[in-house]
């Protein structure tokens, strides 16, 4: 574990939550870094909402098919058993026989991913969701890496809730609609820039995300903006270089 | 699965309009808002294109009182709403927060009976159909599974109120089947980009977009999502020509 990326990674966190933030964005910084840090393919954190449906918030990926590999889990899959038992849940090898989840394995197997892990995203005695990574290869987790995972899970709880403290139970709810409205604000945006300008889904959100930055704006603000409807300005995807 | 609990929800929202004798409506949503977490009233509010201004259900006299006083001070738990697209649960309008947050609306809210105000934005994403607002004359919070049920009843009627042809709450015939809304679909991205995707293939505002793929999704009989999935994946385009009711 690189140690100065480790400090670095909660350093930067804990900057962005006492500012004013983005609460998806933040979550997708979450699951960059997770990704960087932890040596995984790919990363993403599902909030439940109130039916108890599993709804992706943010992954390192806008790739359809990673998206997939998350919706497809109410069904059968890590994060649903880590939602409902509250406890981290592992398999370090997708491709084996005798799979406890054989078509999401199917799934992430044709991904290109061997081993899964979620760890609960939990607030006092309510689960709210789950931090959910993939690797390439088959193997088991390091201990040190499912309590950074751990970590990583609960900072993302407390970057949601906005607060260390939430006195209000209503806030926790208040909280999770308004990230998961947000999401759906950003996908209905990057629907609409896909379409404007002939792109696929990632690069609509590339560019959802160099235009808030750019501008100084919540990405959620600019979703919004955009899907309704004044943003003839908005730059084409070649105006600024990638940060 | 994670449906029946919505699905147990959704009957009870049939059933009343069944014992009412017509069809379902956002009336029969609010009834069984109140009833299922045994408040004193509800209201709805509908948006018609701008913010919510149309008081389309009241299900008793305070809750049509609790209305109006939102649109007179031009304040209360309906308006902040729309600005966060999160429900406001102002569960106590006694204490010191509902005060400071709304001093015009709260001591007018109290004297109307009103112990307890909760708001719900009726939205997806950026589309904003309306509020749900209910108020309990004692104050105090909403227990973890009463909310939820709101939250899924929120949900219904916004879903109603999108994709009634005359935005009038009430839904189309065929809609609901056996008590079951045909099809409120498990939320996924493809349904969300979709819309956004047809704001531009069908030049409209995103309520109606979202509105024209579900038409589409039931003219067709096949699953919203999987409608959704064909055009985000360009192996369907909606065009501005199959508009069955004429334009915007």
């Amino acid at each position: 574990m690189d140690t100065d990326l480790l400090s670095d990674t909660f350093v930067d966190l804990a900057d962005t939550m006492v500012a004013d933030f983005d609460v998806i964005d933040f979550l997708h910084l979450l699951t960059d870094r997770t990704v960087q840090l932890l040596g995984a393919a790919a990363a993403g954190v599902v909030l439940a909402d109130p039916r108890g449906e599993l709804r992706v918030a943010a992954a390192s990926s806008e790739k359809a098919g990673l998206v997939e590999l998350f919706q497809l889990q109410n069904d059968q899959g890590p994060c649903l058993d880590c939602f409902r038992t509250g406890r981290p849940v592992t398999a370090n090898d997708l491709t084996g026989p005798d799979q406890q989840w054989p078509r999401f394995a199917q799934a992430a197997t044709q991904a290109g991913f061997r081993t899964v892990e979620a760890v609960p995203m939990r607030l006092r005695d309510q689960i709210i969701g789950a931090l959910n990574l993939f690797r390439a290869e088959p193997g088991t987790f390091a201990a040190a890496d499912l309590r950074i995972a751990q970590a990583l899970a609960d900072v993302a709880t407390i970057g949601l809730l906005h607060e260390r403290n939430v006195r209000r139970s209503e806030t926790v709810a208040e909280q999770l609609q308004a990230a998961l409205n947000s999401r759906v604000m950003i996908e209905q945006a990057k629907g609409k820039l896909a379409e404007r300008y002939g792109i696929d889904m990632e690069r609509a959100f590339t560019m959802l995300r160099a235009h808030a930055r750019n501008t100084n704006q919540h990405l959620t603000d600019v979703a919004r903006d955009l899907v309704t409807g004044g943003t003839a300005e908005f730059p084409p995807a070649r105006r600024q270089p990638h940060r | 699965m994670t449906d029946s609990r919505a699905a147990a929800v959704w009957g009870q929202v049939a059933a009343h309009a069944a014992a009412h004798g017509r069809r379902v409506s956002v009336a029969d949503v609010c009834a069984v808002a109140v009833s299922t977490a045994q408040l004193g009233g509800g209201w709805l509010v509908a948006a018609r294109g701008g913010d919510p201004d149309f008081v389309m259900s009241v299900t008793d006299l305070v809750g049509e009182q609790l209305a109006e006083l939102h649109l007179t001070t031009g304040e209360g738990p309906c308006h902040d709403v729309l600005a966060s697209a999160a429900p406001v649960l102002a569960s106590d309008l006694g204490d010191a927060e509902s005060i400071r947050r709304w001093p015009g609306f709260t001591p007018a809210a109290r004297q109307l009976g009103a112990g307890a105000v909760f708001a719900f934005p009726l939205t997806v994403g950026a589309i904003r159909a309306g509020v749900l607002g209910l108020y309990r004359g004692s104050p105090g919070p909403l227990p973890d599974r009463q909310l939820g049920d709101l939250l899924i009843l929120a949900d219904a009627a916004t879903v109603m109120l999108l994709g009634s042809a005359h935005g009038d709450g009430e839904t189309e015939d065929g809609a609901w089947l056996d008590g079951q809304p045909r099809d409120l679909a498990l939320h996924r991205a493809e349904i969300d980009q979709a819309t956004g995707m047809l704001t531009v293939q069908l030049g409209v505002p995103a309520a109606e977009a979202f509105a024209r793929l579900r038409a589409y999704a039931y003219s067709q009989d096949r699953r919203l999502a999987d409608v959704a999935g064909d055009i985000v994946a360009r192996r369907l385009r909606l065009s501005r020509e199959q508009d069955p009711g004429g334009g915007p």
